[in-house]
C-alpha cells in the first residue's frame, strides 16, 4: 500500500527532484521478516541474561574499540535496526534502564516473549492486550501485598541482605571475571560506599551523597577500596607543605587556559602592538593575586589552567588541580560547599570559597591521587576499583554503578524479590491459579470468552516462565517445584536424582530439595496450584535477591511495550 | 544507519582465533628467540622484531579477539616489560584445552569452574615453591661450601665483567677521567659491597634471571649497582629506582660497545655539538621547559582565535615579524639569566636553535620527563612551560656538559653524544645500547628493559620461582595429581559428577607441557617429540618420588636436574647455574592468559555496528 505524499512535492515546487512516496506497511507482526528480526533480538538478549550468560563483542566495522559485555544498556545502544518496531522496544527498555539501572534484560526478554507468545495463540490482538493489562495489575497488586511469597523485607539492622542484593547484581555479569572472594569483596565495598552516602543526621530534606568511581587497571581486585571524601588526579611531584586545617579552596568552572574560547567563531580586530594573550594572562595573574590574598590553599579548575598561572600559584604554596572534568564538579561542590566561579573577569566573592579539612597524597600503582578529607560529616565517597584488564574493569565499573543504584532504591521500598528465576515461576503459578479461579468474573469484564481469557493468561505465564528458563545457557533443564513454585535447574549431565539430593537448592537458595518434592519441567503443562508460603521459624536467607522497585517497573514496562507493539497496525516510512 | 550483526558458530571461532594468534609467537617464547620481519604489504615497510610483544604490536590485530589480546598484552608489557610471550602462549594453549573440553561435551559453566580451580592450583604451587631471598642465601652457602665452586664462579663473573668493560666504550682513550673512575674501581667495589647475609648476591640473582640475554642483564646489573651507589641507598634495601634508568640508542657501533654511564647521555646534531664544545666542562645554569620551544606553541587546551585580525594605523615596513620578536625576547631573557643549557620535553624550532647557538646556549629537545624531574630536583631548577616564564628562581645551577663521545666517524652525518650530569649525585644512569644494524636497536633496547625489570621485580618480590620450566613442571605435576585424584574418586563413587574436572585439569596441564616443549624446541637442540619425552620422563620421576611440599630443597635439586636438561644446550656454560623466574610476573601472566580464555570462551556473538559492506557468510541483519 502506498500513500502519495503530495505535501512535500507541493512545498518544493522549484526543485525538480521527484520524491518517492512513503511506504506504508500493514499488519507487520504477520510478516516473516519482522518476526525473524524480533526473534534474533530475543536470542541476542536472552543469551546475555544471568550470571552464566554468553558475552557479546560490540564494535564498529571500521576497527573501533571492542567492548565485551552482557549489560543491557551497552547491548541495546549497539543494536540499531532499520525497523521502527525494534527501535520502539529498544527505546522503551533503555528508558527503563536509565531510570532504574537494573532489570533491563529481564524487561526485554519478557517483552519479546509476550509478543512472540501473542503471535502463537490464535486470538485477536485486542483481547490479548486487555488480558495482559488485567494480569499485570493482578501481578503488581500481588507483589505489593505484605504476605507476597516471593518478596523479602530488607533488614537494615544487618548489612547481610544488602550485601546479598549487591552481590546478586555484581555476580550477574560474567565479563567481570570475578572469583568468589573477589565478588564478595566488591559487594562489601558497594554496600560500604552506599552507607557512606546516606547522611547521618537527617535535616528536613534527606539528600543522598555521591559515590565517585575511579577505575585503575593492572592491579588485583582485592586492592579495590572505598574512601570517604574525594580523590583527585594530581601531578606526580606534588609537595604538600605544612598546611593548617581547614583549607580554603576555590573552584573554577570557566577555562583558565588564557584563551578567548568563549568568543566562539566571532571576528575580532586587534590593534598593532596589542597582545591579547598577555592581556588575558595579566587578568589571570590578577586572579591569582586575589586568591593568594584571600589565603586560598587549594585551587581547582574544571578545565585547563594556564601554565604561567599554575606556576605562580605553586610558587606560592597553593595546591593546583586542573582538568577536573564535569563529572567531578557536583561531588566536589557537595564536599566543599564551594560555588563554582564561571568567569575570570570579576573578583571572587567570599561566599564562593569552599573548605576541606585536610589533604593527603595517596599512591595507587603509578597513579598519584590527592585525597580531600571533608570538613564536616560528608556523604561523598570515592571507590577505587582495580582489575587486571581494561575490558573486565569497564564492566566492573558499570556493575558497581548499577549496584549503587539498586541499593539506593531500597530506601524507597525496603524490600527485595527472590532472584534466580524464583519470582518469575512464583508469579506464573500465582497467575495461573488466580485466572482459573476468577475466570467467570473476569472474562465478561474484559469482553472475551472464558477460553480466550484462559489462553491469553496462559501465554502471559509462559512468557514469564521463559524468562526464568533464559537463565540457563548450558543445555540444562528448568523446573518448577509444585509446592512453593520456585525455580530449579537441572544440569544437562545430571540425572533427575540429583534434585532429590538433599544438598540441592532452588534458584534463589531459599528452598532445599527433599525426597517427597514434586517437579515439573517449565515448558510442560502442570496442574495449577496455589504456591504455598514458606513456613520457617527464622527469616528467609536467600542467596540471590533482585531489586524490588526495578523489577516491578520492568514488569510494567515490558507488558506496556508489548501491548503497544501488538497495537501497531500500520508503519508509514518516508523512504526519501 | 546501523545494522546489528550476529556471528554464531558451533566450533567456537573466538577460541580458534585466539589459538591462531598465539601460534604466531610459538617460535619466540623462551630465551632463544629468532628475529622476524614483519612487512606491510601496502606500504612495503618492514620492521625487524624479536620479542612476543613487538610481534603482536606490529601485527596490529584488527579482529575483536585480536584487539582484546593486544589490549591485555599491552597492559602487561607496560607494567612488567617481560612475560608477554608466556601470557600469549598460554592463552593459546588453554584456549585449545577449552576447545577440546567443549568438543567432549563439557558445558561452559563447568569448564569455567574447573579451569578456575586449575589456575588456583597453579598459583598456589607458585606461592608454595617460590624461594624467598633467605632461602636463596642458604642455597648459595650450601653450594658454595663443598669445593668452593661458588667462589670460583663469582671470581669468574667479576673477571668477565672486567673483560666486558675492556670491550666497552668506557675504556677507549677518549673518555674523561671523571667517568672512568667508576669503571676503574668497579672490580674492587663490586667485591667489597657489604651485603646483608640474608640477601643473596644481586649478581647471582641477575645471572639466574638473564634468560639468554647475558649481555643485556650485565648492563642492567651494572646500571642498578651504579644507581644504588650514587643514590647512597641503604645496603639492606637493594631495590633501585627504575625510573632513573635511561637508554640511549646508538647505531653504527658494534654491540660490544654497549655500556653504562652515570648521568644522562643525549645525542646532538653538529650545530648543537659546536655549542657543546664551547660550554663543556664548566658548571652551567640550566632551564627546564616542559612545552615546545617555538613562538607558535601554545599549551594543551588553549584554543587560538581563528578570526583575529591585526589592524595597523600606519604602514611600517621595517617592523620585524612577530616570530623574530619572540625569539629575540627569549634569547635576551636567557642571556640575562645567564642560562647556558636548556632542556625541553617538547620540540625546538630551528630558528631558536640557531639563535641560541649564536649566543653559546645549548638547547636540547625531546628530553625524557624523568630527566627533567631529576635534574630539576638536584639543581633546584623548576620546570616551566614557556621560555618567557623563566625567572631567576626557575633556573638551576651546577650542571655539567661533557662531550662523551664523538660518533661522527662511524656515520656519514655527524653525531655527538654529550653527558649531562650534576655534580651532586643527580642519580641518573644511562645505558648506551649500540648496534651496527639500526633495525636491531629496538630489540636490544627491549632486551635490556626486560632484564632491568626482571631484576627490579625480583628485588621487589623478594622471592624467585624455579625457572627453566621448573615452575611449570611442578604445576603440571600438581594438576595431574589432582586430576588423578578426581578420577579415582569418580570410579569409587560411581558418579560422573567430577569426571569433567579431572579432564579439564589434565588438559590444562597439557597446555603447560606444550609451553615447556615449545621453549625447549626453540633452543634448537630438541625436536618436539624429543622434548616431550624428556618432560614426560621428568614427570614420571616426579610422580614416583611423591615430593612432599615441605622438602623444598630436594625440589630445588630436582628442578636443577631439569635445568641440566636445558643447559645441556650450551655446554660452555657452567651447569651449576640455577635459572629462576619472576614470581609475580609469571603469576600475573598466567592469570591474564586465563582471563582472555574466559572472556573469549563465554562470547557467542559479535555485534558489529555501522554502515559498510560486510560479506561474511554467517552474518545476520537486524
Amino acid at each position: 500500500m502506498y500513500i502519495a505524499s503530495y505535501l512535500s512535492s507541493l512545498m518544493q515546487m522549484s526543485r525538480l527532484v521527484k520524491k518517492s512516496p512513503s511506504v506504508c506497511t500493514d499488519l507487520l507482526l504477520n510478516s516473516s521478516d519482522v518476526c525473524n528480526k524480533l526473534r534474533l533480538m530475543k536470542e541476542l538478549l536472552k543469551s546475555s541474561y544471568g550470571p552464566t550468560a554468553r558475552l557479546k563483542q560490540v564494535h564498529n566495522n571500521i576497527g573501533g574499540a571492542v567492548v565485551t559485555t552482557s549489560t543491557s544498556s551497552v547491548l541495546l545502544q549497539a543494536i540499531s535496526s532499520s525497523h521502527p518496531i525494534i527501535s520502539l522496544i529498544k527505546g522503551s527498555i533503555l528508558n527503563h534502564v536509565s531510570r532504574f539501572s537494573d532489570c533491563g534484560l529481564f524487561a526485554s526478554v519478557f517483552c519479546l516473549s509476550l509478543i512472540e507468545e501473542a503471535g502463537r495463540c490464535d486470538l485477536s490482538k485486542n483481547v490479548i492486550i486487555r488480558v495482559n493489562k488485567h494480569i499485570l495489575s493482578l501481578c503488581t497488586a500481588h507483589l505489593q501485598q505484605e504476605d507476597c511469597g516471593c518478596k523479602v523485607q530488607l533488614d537494615f539492622c544487618s548489612s547481610q541482605s544488602l550485601i546479598t542484593l549487591a552481590r546478586s547484581v555484581i555476580s550477574s555479569k560474567p565479563t567481570c571475571v570475578l572469583s568468589e572472594p573477589e565478588s564478595t569483596h566488591i559487594s562489601r565495598l558497594a554496600v560500604q560506599a552506599f552507607l557512606l552516602t546516606v547522611p547521618c543526621n537527617i535535616p528536613d530534606k534527606v539528600r543522598l551523597g555521591r559515590t565517585v568511581i575511579i577505575p585503575i587497571e593492572g592491579h588485583s581486585v582485592q586492592k579495590s577500596a572505598v574512601f570517604p571524601g574525594l580523590l583527585l588526579d594530581t601531578p606526580e611531584n606534588i609537595s604538600l607543605g605544612n598546611l593548617c586545617s581547614p583549607l580554603r579552596m576555590v573552584l573554577f568552572s570557566a577555562s583558565l587556559a588564557g584563551d578567548l574560547g568563549e568568543l566562539g567563531d566571532g571576528r575580532i580586530e586587534v590593534h598593532q602592538g596589542v597582545d591579547t594573550d598577555s592581556q588575558i594572562l595579566g587578568q589571570l595573574l590578577e586572579l591569582g593575586k586575589q586568591v593568594l590574598k584571600d589565603e586560598v590553599k587549594l585551587f581547582v579548575c574544571q578545565k585547563v589552567i594556564h601554565p604561567v598561572l599554575q606556576h605562580y600559584l605553586r610558587c606560592n604554596a597553593i595546591i593546583v588541580i586542573e582538568r577536573l572534568g564535569i563529572s567531578l564538579m557536583e561531588p566536589l561542590i557537595q564536599l566543599t560547599g564551594a560555588q563554582p566561579v564561571a568567569t575570570l573577569h570579576t573578583t571572587i566573592p567570599r561566599e564562593a570559597y569552599g573548605e576541606v579539612h585536610n589533604v593527603s597524597v595517596r599512591q595507587f600503582g603509578s597513579k598519584t591521587k590527592l585525597h580531600l578529607h571533608p570538613a564536616g560529616k560528608t556523604t561523598t565517597c570515592t571507590t577505587i576499583l582495580c582489575h587486571r584488564n581494561e575490558t573486565m574493569l569497564n564492566e566492573l565499573k558499570l556493575v558497581c554503578q548499577k549496584a549503587e543504584h539498586v541499593l539506593r532504591l531500597t530506601l524507597r521500598e525496603p524490600c527485595a524479590l527472590l532472584g534466580g528465576g524464583c519470582t518469575e515461576t512464583h508469579l506464573a503459578a500465582y497467575v495461573r491459579h488466580q485466572s482459573k479461579n476468577n475466570v467467570s468474573e473476569s472474562s465478561p469484564v474484559l469482553g472475551c470468552s472464558q477460553t480466550e481469557y484462559l489462553v491469553a493468561a496462559e501465554a502471559f505465564c509462559r512468557s514469564l516462565e521463559s524468562v526464568a528458563t533464559s537463565l540457563e545457557h548450558d543445555d540444562g533443564a528448568s523446573l518448577i517445584d509444585l509446592t512453593h513454585a520456585h525455580h530449579w535447574t537441572l544440569p544437562s549431565d545430571v540425572t533427575e536424582e540429583h534434585l532429590e539430593d538433599a544438598t540441592a537448592l532452588c534458584g534463589c537458595g531459599v528452598v532445599q530439595s527433599c525426597q517427597n518434592k514434586k517437579w515439573s519441567y517449565l515448558n510442560t503443562e502442570y496442574a495449577e496450584f496455589s504456591p504455598a508460603p514458606l513456613l520457617t521459624a527464622s527469616p528467609l536467607q536467600p542467596t540471590v535477591l533482585d531489586s524490588f522497585t526495578a523489577k516491578v517497573n520492568a514488569l510494567e514496562v515490558a507488558v506496556e511495550t508489548a501491548n503497544l507493539v501488538l497495537d501497531v497496525r500500520y508503519v508509514i516510512q518516508d523512504v526519501n | 544507519m546501523l545494522e546489528g550483526v550476529v556471528i554464531n558458530s558451533r566450533q567456537h571461532v573466538g577460541l580458534q582465533k585466539l589459538s591462531a594468534l598465539s601460534g604466531r609467537i610459538r617460535s619466540s617464547v623462551g630465551p632463544f628467540k629468532s628475529y622476524k620481519f614483519i612487512q606491510d604489504e601496502s606500504s612495503g615497510d618492514s620492521v625487524l622484531v624479536c620479542s612476543c610483544f613487538r610481534i603482536i604490536e606490529n601485527l596490529e590485530p584488527n579482529c575483536a579477539v585480536g584487539q582484546l589480546v593486544y589490549e591485555t598484552v599491552r597492559g602487561h608489557h607496560k607494567q612488567y616489560r617481560t612475560g608477554s610471550g608466556c601470557l600469549l602462549f598460554l592463552a593459546g594453549a588453554w584456549s585449545r584445552a577449552a576447545m577440546d573440553s567443549l568438543q567432549r561435551g563439557i558445558s561452559v559453566k563447568h569448564l569455567i569452574t574447573a579451569m578456575s580451580e586449575g589456575i588456583d592450583i597453579c598459583l598456589d604451587v607458585c606461592k608454595k615453591f617460590s624461594l624467598s631471598f633467605k632461602d636463596l642465601a642458604v642455597i648459595e652457602k650450601c653450594t658454595a661450601a663443598p669445593g668452593g665452586t661458588k667462589k670460583a664462579s663469582t671470581d669468574a663473573s667479576v673477571e668477565e665483567m672486567a673483560n666486558f668493560h675492556d670491550k666497552c666504550l668506557s675504556k677507549s682513550g677518549q673518555r674523561k677521567v671523571k667517568l672512568s673512575r667508576h669503571f676503574c674501581e668497579a672490580k674492587s667495589e663490586m667485591l667489597s659491597t657489604v651485603r646483608d647475609p640474608d640477601q643473596p648476591d644481586m649478581m647471582v640473582i641477575a645471572e639466574s634471571l638473564s634468560h639468554g640475554c647475558e649481555k643485556a642483564m650485565k648492563l642492567a646489573v651494572e646500571a642498578a649497582q651504579m644507581l644504588l651507589k650514587t643514590n647512597q641507598q641503604r645496603i639492606r634495601d637493594p631495590l633501585f629506582d627504575i625510573s632513573k634508568m635511561l637508554t640511549c640508542l646508538v647505531s653504527g657501533l658494534p654491540e660490544d660497545c654497549a655500556c653504562v654511564v652515570e648521568g644522562c647521555i643525549l645525542l646532538l646534531s653538529d650545530e648543537q655539538a659546536a655549542v657543546a664544545h664551547v660550554v663543556k666542562q664548566q658548571p652551567l645554569k640550566v632551564a627546564l621547559i616542559t612545552g615546545d620551544l617555538s613562538p607558535t606553541y601554545r599549551h594543551l587546551g588553549f584554543k587560538s582565535l581563528p578570526g583575529e585580525q591585526c589592524v595597523r594605523e600606519n604602514l611600517d615596513l621595517s617592523a620585524s615579524s612577530k616570530e623574530d620578536e619572540w625569539v629575540d625576547k627569549v634569547v635576551k631573557l636567557l642571556l640575562n639569566l645567564e642560562v647556558k643549557l636548556i632542556l625541553t620535553a617538547g620540540l625546538v624550532s630551528q630558528k631558536v636553535i640557531q639563535h641560541c647557538g649564536r649566543h653559546q646556549i645549548l638547547v636540547m629537545e625531546k628530553v625524557n620527563s624523568s630527566v627533567l624531574k631529576t635534574i630539576g630536583s638536584s639543581t633546584g631548577a623548576i620546570p616551566v612551560h614557556y621560555a618567557t616564564q623563566l625567572t631567576e628562581s626557575c633556573v638551576g645551577d651546577g650542571v655539567n656538559v661533557e662531550i662523551w663521545r664523538d660518533l661522527s666517524s662511524y656515520e656519514r652525518k655527524s653525531l655527538t653524544a654529550v653527558n649531562i650530569s650534576t655534580g651532586r649525585n643527580s642519580g641518573l644512569v644511562t645505558v648506551v645500547v649500540t648496534s651496527c644494524v639500526h633495525g636491531k636497536l629496538q630489540a636490544l633496547e627491549d632486551q635490556f628493559w626486560a632484564c632491568a625489570y626482571r631484576l627490579h621485580q625480583a628485588l621487589k618480590d623478594g622471592a624467585l620461582l624455579p625457572g627453566a620450566g621448573g615452575a611449570e613442571v611442578l604445576c603440571v605435576h600438581q594438576l595431574q595429581k589432582q586430576a588423578e585424584h578426581d578420577r579415582a574418586k569418580d570410579s569409587k563413587t560411581g558418579s560422573a559428577a567430577n569426571l569433567y574436572r579431572g579432564l579439564v585439569l589434565q588438559l590444562m596441564a597439557d597446555g603447560l607441557i606444550d609451553y615447556i616443549t615449545a621453549v625447549m624446541v626453540n633452543t634448537g637442540s630438541f625436536t618436539a617429540a624429543n622434548a616431550r619425552t624428556i618432560v614426560r620422563k621428568q614427570l614420571t620421576e616426579f610422580h614416583r618420588d611423591e615430593i612432599s611440599t615441605g622438602k623444598f630443597l630436594q625440589l630445588v635439586s630436582q628442578s636443577k636436574r631439569e635445568d641440566a636438561g636445558f643447559s645441556a644446550v650450551k655446554p660452555d656454560e657452567a651447569p651449576a647455574l640455577n635459572i629462576y623466574d619472576n614470581l609475580s610476573v609469571k603469576q600475573e601472566a598466567w592469570r591474564k592468559a586465563l582471563d582472555l580464555v574466559f572472556l573469549v570462551l563465554q562470547t557467542d556473538a559479535e555485534i558489529i555496528t555501522g554502515t559498510g559492506q560486510n560479506n561474511e557468510g554467517n552474518l545476520m541483519l537486524l
